[in-house]
């Protein structure tokens, strides 16, 4: 038996490794990082669009929860919590990024990115449907960026990830109504855009 | 920001009256209304968008953190391990044995996974130690010989969550028995005083 105790049984529900994590069983720890690693990065590199920034912020986010881990009072409260720093720490840089400068993306990033989700999907399409999906994602994506951070954040929170409206409001620090507005503009702002791409 | 604030059209139609109902067909109103096809025609399309890019970012491996990042964050966490305070097994004039709090956790969670229908959570241990429960003697620890007898005694709290379903009492006592002989026979001192709460049930 090594630093980590034995192995969990592979069934363990997630407030139980949450539970564990918070003993200090570095076995559940890992387990929840291989979790959300993963999460994490999608929303970071969707709020940043730059790799290196998103990794960062997955790396961060995960390490102060190992410190903060003891006080959680609800173990079904991991999830919506990880979610919330994250996506505080990027709101945080994106707010030291505009005093310098506007929003810089990354487009060798994008480019890679959009093409190798077109292949990711593309196996089940014809070049025809190819072509116009990738459109309409790289329209999408183009329009989420343009959209204010708060936003950005509230969009992909509900519609990426399927978080709660109260889980968001309490992220946004808005009430659950306030992010129900958000999200309406959000979607407004978009299918309006998106009616200009033909 | 209130409510108020969500988008309307000329009609009076609120933007998320119209993106809840996209997949139903369309309100008579909305049949007459050129504003609310043109609406409901742009969400469904959105929609529709929503859904691929979710998908693609799912499978997509370049939306993924390279794949030492997890091992960069063990590696900052195992320099910080918790391992709670240390329990004196056992004191002789050849030296002491100590175990962390930690590791007996481990001991007793391994134990618990021999009992079907719960799953261990937190865990706590008491120590009373065999100074004290040697009584109000003075004669210092560590001078009481090699019995193991006079070891510390335990009180352990462990939170469970269980099967829905599965008999709590008999379970329990299966678990407070299995407890009670994996501690004696791995480190060589009684379980003492084994406390579980039922802290939650879990999804099978």
């Amino acid at each position: 038996m090594g630093d980590h105790g034995p192995g969990f049984e592979p069934d363990l529900d997630e407030g139980s490794i949450v539970a564990r994590a918070q003993d200090g069983d570095l076995a559940a720890f890992e387990h929840l990082v291989l979790t959300y690693q993963y999460r994490l990065f999608r929303l970071a590199y969707r709020m940043l669009n730059d790799r290196g920034e998103a990794e960062d912020i997955v790396q961060e986010t995960l390490t102060t929860s190992w410190r903060g881990l003891p006080m959680l009072a609800d173990v079904d409260a991991f999830g919506g919590w990880i979610y919330r720093l994250a996506t505080n720490k990027c709101l945080d840089l994106l707010r030291k990024r505009s005093s310098h400068a506007e929003n810089i993306i990354d487009l060798e990033d994008m480019d890679t990115i959009a093409e190798a989700g077109c292949r990711a999907v593309s196996a089940a399409l014809d070049p025809a449907q190819e072509a116009e999906w990738s459109a309409e994602q790289d329209g999408l994506t183009a329009l989420l960026n343009a959209l204010p951070p708060a936003q950005r954040a509230c969009w992909l929170l509900r519609e990426m990830h399927g978080r709660s409206y109260a889980e968001i409001g309490v992220t946004l620090k808005i009430t659950p109504a306030a992010v129900r507005g958000t999200l309406a503009r959000a979607r407004h702002q978009i299918a309006e855009g998106m009616s200009q791409w033909r | 920001m209130a409510l108020e604030d969500i988008p309307r059209l000329g009609c009076g139609r609120s933007i998320d009256r119209i993106w809840g109902t996209i997949d139903r067909p369309p309100t008579a109103h909305e049949e007459q209304c050129d504003q609310c096809q043109t609406a409901r025609t742009r969400l469904r399309r959105l929609s529709k968008a929503t859904r691929s890019l979710r998908e693609s970012d799912l499978h997509n491996p370049t939306m993924e953190p390279r794949p030492g990042i997890k091992n960069a964050i063990m590696d900052v966490v195992r320099a910080k391990v918790r391992r709670g305070s240390r329990i004196l097994l056992r004191s002789a004039d050849n030296g002491t044995t100590e175990i962390s709090e930690q590791a007996l956790s481990s001991l007793i969670r391994s134990a618990a996974a021999a009992i079907p229908g719960v799953h261990s959570r937190r865990c706590r241990i008491e120590i009373r130690s065999a100074a004290a429960s040697v009584a109000d003697e003075d004669h210092p620890t560590g001078t009481t010989g090699t019995s193991t007898n006079a070891g510390p005694r335990l009180i352990i709290n462990l939170r469970v969550a269980a099967a829905p379903g599965i008999v709590i009492p008999r379970t329990v006592e299966a678990l407070r028995h299995e407890i009670s002989n994996a501690i004696p026979a791995s480190v060589g001192i009684g379980a003492g005083t084994v406390n579980i709460t039922v802290e939650d049930l879990y999804d099978v």
